[in-house]
């Protein structure tokens, strides 16, 4: 694969790029030996890991870690396909029944072989323990069942299309693991391509090769160590340093100093995330479909993306962002405030007055870019009041719906938008966020749920074209995930979700 | 003495039950909601009703206070919500680190302050004197954020000769070391030099030379001896400090120390981890400073509690 000999990757370079990867992946692939398995990587991430349960976190740096250590069922691809892991197939039975083929000569890292009942016991478990974190994705399921040695059946509750992207997050647990949890997290086993070997809270947490993975060539280094590098200066300098090999969660201002290092090459590529800005719709003023329009297009979107993100960040064009189920291509949202001005007029706006609440430093530059915004506001006669507010208490203030404009951003996870439709544009779901409430579309986004991805697109597309003209929330782009890489790393991809993989990845 | 003692630890104690009521009810009363921080954005409101309820933060304040005082005499300090591990296990591995640093830093404040402040006072109005004045401005002027990321940069990524971050061996430690250090060790500089000045110039140290002692006795011996009092109180105050954790530095270094772990558990409201984070730094800054009274009566006889 020839990614590793470019300093970056535009989103040109990796369509193209992901066109090539997909015909490559059409071939047959040349085995290799496990004598080339060699050297030791050593990746630095911007974020604690906080537990060694699979189950137990939405943190996107616990699951870079753990989809070393633990397979999930299902995997997804950069472009957000979906691809046999530990299930070798899957396939609706109906609206609510989905039934998983399992891999067979899959072993975890004590030797007991991987089958139905460790699906079982996972499935079964993140829905009952209702104390994991992951628990309440999984309380619609009804059934987890075996079916013979190989094969599990789900059934639930209603339809659930979205299930095999949920399960590339959730990675498989031996049945033994039930017995004494405590015990089993302390010096977990999966069936991943590493396995555990110790964990030095807040600092790192090694792995060792597991010469008996089922994919053949990986893993390709015998050590893989994950740092634990919260502060991004100080990741950028262990990397320049070269004491680490891969660094995540670059900003676009540090790009050029990277660039400019020696041994380091920057990979970039537009993520399954957007940056957006949502409306308190339950409240006067913007509850006005008009005065979100104005703001709407008295935000020169383009400008805050090339001055203020350096050109990292992709305008949108879709609520949705490309190669996601549901994605279609709308007209883009255009800078107009003259036409801003007019419609304020019309609807007899003078002296609007917003409060705009920011999450104290969540996002990059989005203390920059709010101001931007104020100023672009106050041009067609918005007056915005910035607050810059620690998390927890913003947070507070979102639920209490006691803020006009709030600076968000969605990352879809499981590479799939249901779980961003659901929770932000159904009346339950953005009870305590947004106030959003469309019964057409609450009634759209319940039928996009079923299996079938001709009806999930067509419903999806509905869906979207509807927000497109409510604009109930401002998005603002696509982000762009950087990374930072030694250019000794073989094979690397700079993942769309931002997780950092090397089980394919080696080093020179 | 045994009297001042007792007196000291009960007044000890009480200080400790005022900490712990103050952070558990400050905790509970600032808005934010530990479920809502624990789970990703867009969880149900029923997903965030029911972990607030498994945490136990359903009960009113009183009786989460009662059960929290029960469980601590057993040595509980309850389950951390982020680590899902008991908070004084995943406290005691910070605070390792954080002592290591503390331990350190202190070493280079003790050594290098102090044999700043002593040549700077000797030689008084010489190039040594301006020079650690100018040392001793830099130290508590320079932002410690700065100053890590200039040394990091320096020593790490230019001249390769140091780790730039981590916690792994005695190397790992120096930077983040003298970055911690740099602050209070430009303070007992300039103090080591003020009182080091005032204590030679008075006479039993006129007398000391008559009679012929040698220069060097005089100034460790005595004149340091009788300036340490100030330096005593500064010192005990800053090991304090230093041990309730060094949020920038450890930032800076990626140091899982107990000061980056508190802001963390602060931020993501993590009840537990707080409350037994300001709990033990309360502890060992009371201890610390009883230990300090104490030892005023060793290097001043004068000095004695009754």
């Amino acid at each position: 694969m020839p990614e590793h000999a470019l300093p970056s990757v535009g989103r040109r370079r990796f369509l193209t790029l992901s066109a090539a990867g997909l015909a490559v992946a059409g071939l047959p692939r040349p085995s290799h030996a496990q004598a080339r398995r060699s050297g030791e990587l050593v990746a630095g991430l911007s974020e604690r890991m906080l537990t060694l349960d699979p189950a137990n976190h939405y943190s996107i740096s616990s699951t870079s870690v753990h989809r070393h250590m633990f397979d999930p069922l299902v995997d997804v691809t950069n472009d957000s396909k979906f691809v046999p892991a530990l299930a070798e197939s899957w396939r609706p039975v109906n609206n609510t029944t989905w039934r998983f083929t399992l891999r067979k000569g899959v072993t975890f890292h004590d030797g007991t072989p991987f089958n139905a009942d460790s699906v079982v016991f996972t499935l079964r478990r993140v829905k009952e323990n209702t104390k994991l974190i992951k628990s309440f994705v999984y309380q619609d399921l009804d059934s987890v069942e075996k079916d013979g040695d190989h094969a599990v059946v789900v059934t639930s509750k209603r339809p659930f299309g979205s299930l095999p992207a949920h399960l590339t997050m959730l990675g498989m647990l031996p049945p033994s693991a039930g017995k004494n949890e405590e015990a089993f997290f302390q010096k977990p086993i999966g069936t991943g391509p590493f396995r555990f070997v110790s964990w030095t809270h807040g600092d790192n947490i090694v792995l060792s090769a597991n010469p008996r993975y089922w994919k053949p060539g990986q893993p390709r280094v015998e050590k893989l160590t994950f740092r634990f590098i919260p502060e991004l200066s100080t990741r950028a300098a262990a990397l320049r340093a070269g004491e680490i090999h891969v660094i995540d969660r670059v900003t676009p201002d540090l790009v050029e100093t990277l660039k400019g290092s020696r041994g380091v090459k920057v990979f970039d590529v537009p993520a399954v995330e957007a940056q957006r800005w949502i409306f308190q719709l339950g409240k006067e003023p913007v509850k006005d479909q008009r005065l979100r329009q104005a703001i709407s297009l008295a935000v020169d979107r383009n400008v805050i993306i090339k001055e203020l993100l350096l050109g990292y960040g992709r305008p949108v064009d879709s609520p949705v962002p490309p190669g996601l189920i549901g994605h279609t291509s709308l007209p883009p949202k255009v800078y107009d405030p003259e036409k801003a001005k007019q419609i304020l007029k019309q609807a007899g706006y003078t002296n609007v007055s917003i409060d705009f609440v920011l999450m104290k430093d969540f996002y990059p530059k989005q203390l920059e870019i709010t101001q931007a915004v104020a100023a672009m506001l106050g041009e067609v006669g918005i007056k915005v009041n910035i607050k810059n507010l620690e998390i927890a208490t913003a947070r507070e203030q979102r639920s209490a719906g006691t803020y006009d404009m709030f600076y968000s951003g969605w990352a879809h996870m499981p590479h799939d938008p249901d779980w961003y439709f659901g929770q932000w544009f159904t009346k339950a779901g953005s009870e305590k966020l947004t106030r959003y409430n469309n019964p057409r579309v609450e009634q759209l986004i319940a039928e996009g749920r079923v299996p079938d991805p001709k009806v999930r697109q067509a419903k999806y597309e509905e869906l979207e074209r509807i927000l497109w003209d409510e604009e109930p929330e401002i998005w603002l782009c696509y982000t762009v995930a950087i990374y930072g890489v030694s250019d000794r790393l073989r094979n690397f991809e700079a993942r769309r979700d931002y997780y950092v993989l090397l089980g394919d990845v080696s080093i020179a | 003495m045994r009297t001042y003692v007792v007196r000291r630890l009960w007044q000890s104690a009480l200080t400790l039950v005022g900490v712990s009521v103050l952070v558990f009810v400050i905790l509970r009363v600032v808005p934010g909601d530990p479920a809502k921080m624990l789970l990703p954005e867009g969880a149900p409101q029923s997903a965030i009703e029911e972990l607030n309820r498994q945490l136990g933060l359903q009960e009113p304040l009183y009786v989460q206070y009662g059960l929290f005082v029960q469980s601590v005499f057993r040595g509980d300090f309850g389950q951390s919500f982020q680590y899902r591990a008991p908070a004084l296990q995943v406290v005691t591995e910070r605070l390792m680190a954080t002592v290591q640093l503390a331990l350190a830093a202190m070493l280079i404040t003790v050594g290098v302050g102090v044999s700043l402040g002593i040549v700077a006072a000797v030689r008084r109005g010489t190039g040594y004197d301006y020079a650690s004045t100018v040392l001793a401005v830099l130290g508590q002027s320079l932002p410690n954020f700065w100053l890590g990321i200039m040394l990091i940069l320096l020593f790490g990524v230019a001249l390769r000769w140091l780790p730039t971050s981590g916690f792994e061996s005695w190397r790992h430690l120096i930077l983040p070391a003298v970055t911690l250090a740099a602050f209070p060790m430009a303070l007992v500089a300039r103090l080591t030099r003020s009182s080091m000045l005032e204590i030679l110039g008075r006479d039993f140290i006129r007398t000391g030379r008559a009679k012929g002692l040698a220069e060097r006795a005089v100034i460790l011996r005595h004149a340091l001896r009788n300036a340490a009092v100030p330096l005593l109180t500064v010192l005990g105050l800053q090991i304090g400090t230093l041990l309730g954790g060094a949020v920038i530095t450890e930032s800076v270094f990626a140091w899982p120390g107990m000061g980056k772990l508190v802001v963390d558990a602060i931020f993501f409201r993590d009840f537990p981890v707080v409350q037994t984070v300001l709990i033990l730094s309360a502890t060992l800054f009371v201890v610390i400073n009883l230990l300090v009274d104490l030892l005023y009566t060793v290097i001043d006889p004068r000095i004695r509690y009754s």
